[in-house]
């Protein structure tokens, strides 16, 4: 499944665009450090389109779980606005429209999986044989069909996980919030997750994503905004962020001290990474002939192309490296 | 409408019956209403009235225990396990959050009170005759007090609630100790409103600032003695439904008061 081109994005401007987010300046103060910095989530300006997968990355205590409170109406913004499909946040009208995962879901331990998700739908005033249906869909959905008469407290963190993810979607959303989605999962959950995930976009759902497994994020999202110290300091379509205009990258090992100081004099800057070594070049020519130079003095070629920054070195880049 | 809060409240019956603490309560109430009749020998000549004091004191006592300890945590419990943010993150408004604890905690003492009721029965019914026959000039006293228990016992439970709900609007001001402290005072100082009354009597000699204030506590502290019937049946007084329901809808409406201050505070509080 891939993100939507450049065709639809472009007809995404030109058409009518929803929002299913939008916030201005929102902002949560809950103290000042010793500079008299704010402390909490500064001016938060969002827009996100409905049917998109946003990424809200950032490190420990950058404000992702404050914004996400805020757009729940969990708690209330100090100054800012902001609507979710043109609804006020907190307001039950909003609430019937979204779905909810925290990280490290807590429920009522005495329930089970379908006691639980009778629950949740019941409070959207699902019931009966609807209810029925939708639960038995969402066990199958979720991989807990056969789990389902074991007590939330014999629960692994995975299951949590997993019955988190099916209460969320109990009301079939059109605006999911997950939080640390694939936390606690295995490998094969996390890969059944992301499916799930695209599943739902593919079906016109928007999916707001909370995390810092940046690789995680990376496929999935077709949108992210970085948040450092309670402020926003990067936001973008994915594949922009990761571009590097004109940028070739020849990565190489075994080089010898001799080769090293030929390549940092023709590339347009260097680096060591890892065991390797790799020069940039501004066009590809540059690089071909680098990587003929480097093997001809015996260096092992690992790579040669278009270069690509990865959403973590993005992230690195943005929060100047304190993560 | 209706239908968040009782499944708020159900959730809240089922988790409050696995508190090990409030069933130890429970089963400790059970055990002095039990063994009531056996205190009543302490007190030769008096045996009906010793099982009646302890019964409906234990059933009081305990159950009010059982409403603070209970109602302080129904809240707080929700906000630090975090339960709270998939509820409140689902069309339920914080009214309807707040007055199913409270009513899925009523439903939980209806029950501990009836099966404190129910122990208090047994007892009375074994022991009660016996001590009667012993004292054959309370005979019109012991015949009315079947009933009168049964109206003490109801009585009982619309105090209880209402100190249930004094505690879960102090759980969302205070920390929890705090909130229990201020749950008993109220309770203990609630006892005694007719004693501010007197106090504030100008013919006793009271100033006008002890007037003020004597007078606004008496106004503004629910008053608790009013649900104790127990004097009335150990005299074999009738209490009649009019003065029952005059009771219990004082009671409702203070809770109505009590409740509603809960959500307001609730409804600006941060989770």
């Amino acid at each position: 499944m891939k993100r939507p081109g450049k065709l639809a994005r472009v007809a995404r401007r030109c058409f009518a665009i929803s929002l299913a987010i939008k916030t201005e300046n929102l902002s949560k103060i809950y103290s000042q450090d010793a500079t008299g910095r704010p402390v909490g989530l500064i001016d938060l300006s969002l827009e996100v389109e409905e049917g998109q997968i946003f990424g809200l990355l950032g490190p420990n205590g950058s404000g992702k779980t404050t914004t996400l409170k805020l757009l729940l109406g969990l708690i209330f913004p100090t100054r800012g606005s902001g609507q979710i499909f043109g609804l006020p946040l907190g307001s039950n009208a909003t609430k019937e429209r979204i779905g909810f995962l925290p990280e490290g879901p807590y429920f009522y331990e005495h329930l089970n999986g379908i006691e639980l998700l009778s629950f949740y739908g019941t409070l959207f005033g699902m019931g009966g044989s609807r209810l029925a249906a939708r639960i038995e869909e969402l066990l199958h959905l979720v991989g807990m069909w056969d789990r389902r008469f074991i007590h939330v407290r014999e629960y692994s963190r995975g299951m949590r996980q997993r019955i988190g993810a099916a209460q969320a979607m109990i009301n079939d959303p059109d605006l999911l919030f997950l939080d640390e989605l694939t936390s606690g999962l295995d490998p094969i959950g996390a890969m059944e997750m992301h499916e799930l995930i695209m599943e739902l976009r593919d079906r016109g759902k928007t999916i707001f994503l909370c995390s810092h497994l940046l690789k995680d994020m990376e496929p999935l999202c077709d949108r992210v905004s970085i948040l450092n110290q309670g402020e926003m300091c990067q936001s973008g379509a994915v594949e922009d962020l990761l571009r590097v205009e004109d940028q070739y990258r020849l990565l190489i090992s075994n080089c010898s001290d001799e080769l090293t100081q030929q390549l940092q004099t023709s590339a347009q800057h260097t680096e060591a990474v890892g065991n390797h070594f790799a020069a940039y070049y501004a066009d590809q020519s540059g690089a071909l002939a680098a990587a003929q130079e480097a093997s001809a003095a015996g260096a092992v070629i690992e790579q040669l192309g278009a270069h690509h920054r990865t959403l973590e070195e993005v992230f690195i880049e943005a929060v100047g490296g304190e993560e | 409408m209706m239908r968040p809060i009782l499944r708020v409240a159900r959730a809240t019956f089922h988790e409050a019956w696995r508190r090990r603490f409030l069933n130890g309560i429970l089963l400790f109430a059970i055990l002095i209403i039990g063994s009531s009749w056996v205190f009543a020998y302490l007190q030769p000549g008096a045996e009906l009235q010793m099982i009646i004091d302890i019964g409906l004191g234990a059933i009081r006592f305990f159950g009010m225990l059982i409403a603070v300890f209970m109602g302080t945590r129904l809240i707080p419990d929700e906000i630090e396990r975090r339960t709270i943010h998939t509820i409140l993150a689902k069309p339920v408004s914080r009214a309807q959050f707040v007055f199913g604890k409270f009513l899925g905690g009523a439903a939980t003492i209806a029950v501990n009170l009836a099966l404190m009721g129910i122990a208090f029965y047994i007892v009375f019914a074994i022991k009660a005759p016996e001590f009667a026959a012993a004292k054959p000039e309370d005979a019109f006293i012991f015949a009315a007090m079947y009933s009168n228990i049964a109206k003490a016992i109801v009585l009982a439970l619309f105090e209880i609630w209402l100190v249930l709900g004094i505690a879960v609007v102090a759980s969302t001001l205070f920390s929890w100790v705090l909130s229990v402290i201020f749950t008993f005072v109220i309770y203990f100082v609630g006892q005694m409103s007719d004693f501010f009354q007197q106090l504030s009597d100008p013919g006793r000699g009271a100033s006008q600032i002890a007037q003020v204030l004597l007078g606004a506590l008496y106004r503004v502290l629910p008053h608790f003695e009013i649900f104790d019937i127990r004097e009335a049946i150990l005299q074999g007084t009738y209490t009649p439904w009019g003065t029952m329901l005059q009771t219990m809808g004082q009671g409702a409406a203070y809770l109505v008061v009590v409740l509603l201050i809960g959500y307001l505070v609730f409804n600006e509080r941060e989770v």
